[in-house]
């Protein structure tokens, strides 16, 4: 069964000369009849399914469109034209720590970020300890945030993020983040994930990771579907373009 | 929205952890200036109206009501660009944020109001039967502050000068609402134009019901009510046409 279906998306962004952001500016603009703006295709025409406990790499250099593809997976932008399918509970991750704040204490805002991800305040509180364990922070339960040093607070976005316990996760480079035991720790966790068979779309510039994670893999280039297929055929598609590119 | 309920309850605890816990009186500080203004008020205006019965009480109900809907909406107007990254990094439906950040006032409204009722007890000597109806009330004034700022707050992610626009109407809101001189006062010929402000029936309500000990009649409560669907009606719309270049656009 197909999880995830992606059928002929495109998207356009209007990329205005002069940016207004006031409404003086746009009255001011329309006096003066200023409203040039250039025409950028993120996507085009973009089509591809995603089964049910598969994991699908998405390459591509950057501005190639992989970012947009994934904030249109998870609903964060709409396509312009096309449609977009998705059976089961999604979570994305383009950041980490999505509504953190700053001045609650780390075990307040496990409960707010695990409500952004989904989770209720019961299942939080179930798996409570197992967070704090993950992130090996659980002295650290009562200090606010603002006091904690970047790699802790990456650590406990991190943990409350796998155990939000989605069928279907997309991921943006956000685990790329960390010292290399954390790194470990997260490749080790996503590999867990695809052998619990959960869907996975992963978006990377590290081609290795994207390797032994993904089986298929999909290249994007100037918001096109370059290549898809097995991930070793697609990097070594990825790796021609570039060196064309670099002739040309 | 039902089933994000527990979301919504965690922003809004966050939010109002956040606003008061780096004030030692917390929430007190926010009755400092609706009191204050409320004692100007009075001694500018006592002499003009000295009829009045219980003036200085009619003005605090006025000016609490007002605080109730000028902070709700520009909350609401802040809520979507101050919580950018939960637009354009999530998932969750937008108009959860700006109903939280609605709620949040709410609850600071209801605290106000129940340290209103001992003064209402000091000065007219017993607390009307009316007065648990300002829970009606405030739920109505909840719903046309959550509609108001399901419009403003998706206007402003596009046109950030709206703030200070808003801020002037706010402004003129007080003197053009019945918060401290009565109604009375209200030529006949402009009378018309001037119950068009959904505010000044809120506002005529609250005093009825906190002071007076008078029902609300039911043309005016449903005129409110009118008032309320509206707003929530042109809010969805307009946000719901808005919401879609958000992300694009923060």
């Amino acid at each position: 069964m197909d999880t995830v279906i992606v059928s002929n998306v495109s998207k356009k962004f209007k990329i205005p000369h002069e940016k207004k952001t006031t409404l003086l500016q746009n009255i001011v603009g329309i006096v003066k009849r200023q409203f040039a703006y250039e025409e950028f295709w993120a996507l085009r025409e973009v089509g591809f399914s995603v089964k049910n406990g598969e994991s699908l790499g998405i390459i591509g250099r950057n501005g190639s469109g992989k970012s947009t593809l994934l904030k249109i997976l998870a609903g964060v932008l709409y396509p312009d034209s096309g449609s977009i399918t998705v059976n089961g509970k999604i979570a994305c991750f383009l950041e980490l720590g999505v509504g953190f704040q700053y001045e609650l204490t780390a075990k307040e805002n496990v409960y707010i970020y695990g409500s952004i991800l989904g989770m209720s305040n019961k299942e939080v509180s179930r798996k409570y300890n197992e967070i704090f364990d993950f992130a090996e922070l659980k002295k650290f339960e009562s200090m606010k945030l603002k006091n904690f040093s970047s790699g802790m607070y990456v650590r406990l976005a991190f943990a409350t993020a796998v155990h939000a316990n989605p069928n279907i996760m997309l991921i943006d480079e956000v685990f790329a983040v960390g010292d290399e035991p954390f790194q470990k720790k997260c490749a080790e966790k996503m590999l867990e994930f695809r052998k619990q068979g959960k869907t996975i779309v992963f978006v990377s510039h590290a081609l290795n990771a994207v390797q032994s994670l993904c089986p298929r893999c999909l290249l994007l280039n100037n918001g096109r579907v370059a290549s898809m297929g097995d991930t070793e055929k697609v990097i070594n598609d990825y790796h021609a373009m570039l060196s064309d590119g670099a002739h040309a | 929205m039902w089933t994000h309920r527990e979301l919504i309850k965690n922003l809004v605890v966050a939010d109002f952890k956040l606003k008061y816990q780096n004030t030692s009186l917390g929430f007190f500080w926010s009755l400092l200036s609706p009191f204050l203004l409320t004692i100007t008020l009075y001694f500018v205006f006592r002499n003009v109206f000295h009829g009045e019965q219980y003036y200085a009480l009619s003005i605090l109900v006025g000016i609490l009501a007002w605080k109730f809907f000028n902070v709700g909406t520009m909350a609401c107007l802040y809520s979507l660009v101050g919580k950018a990254n939960l637009i354009t990094k999530v998932n969750i439906p937008r108009k959860i944020i700006v109903l939280s950040a609605a709620l949040s006032n709410l609850v600071t409204a209801v605290l106000e109001f129940i340290v209103l009722l001992p003064i209402i007890w000091w000065f007219t000597g017993h607390l009307p039967a009316t007065i648990p109806l300002f829970i009606v009330v405030h739920f109505l004034l909840l719903l046309f502050i959550y509609g108001i700022g399901l419009i403003f707050g998706a206007l402003f992610v596009y046109f950030r000068d709206l703030s200070s626009i808003w801020e002037v109407m706010l402004q003129i809101l007080i003197f053009s609402s019945p918060i401290f001189y009565p109604l009375s006062v209200i030529s006949e010929r402009i009378k018309p134009y001037y119950m068009l402000n959904p505010l000044t029936r809120f506002i005529i309500i609250y005093k009825d019901i906190m002071i007076n000990g008078k029902l609300p009649s039911v043309s005016d409560f449903l005129i409110v009510i009118g008032f309320v669907a509206a707003a929530l009606l042109v809010g969805n719309y307009f946000f719901n046409r808005l919401q879609r270049r958000f992300a694009e656009v923060m």
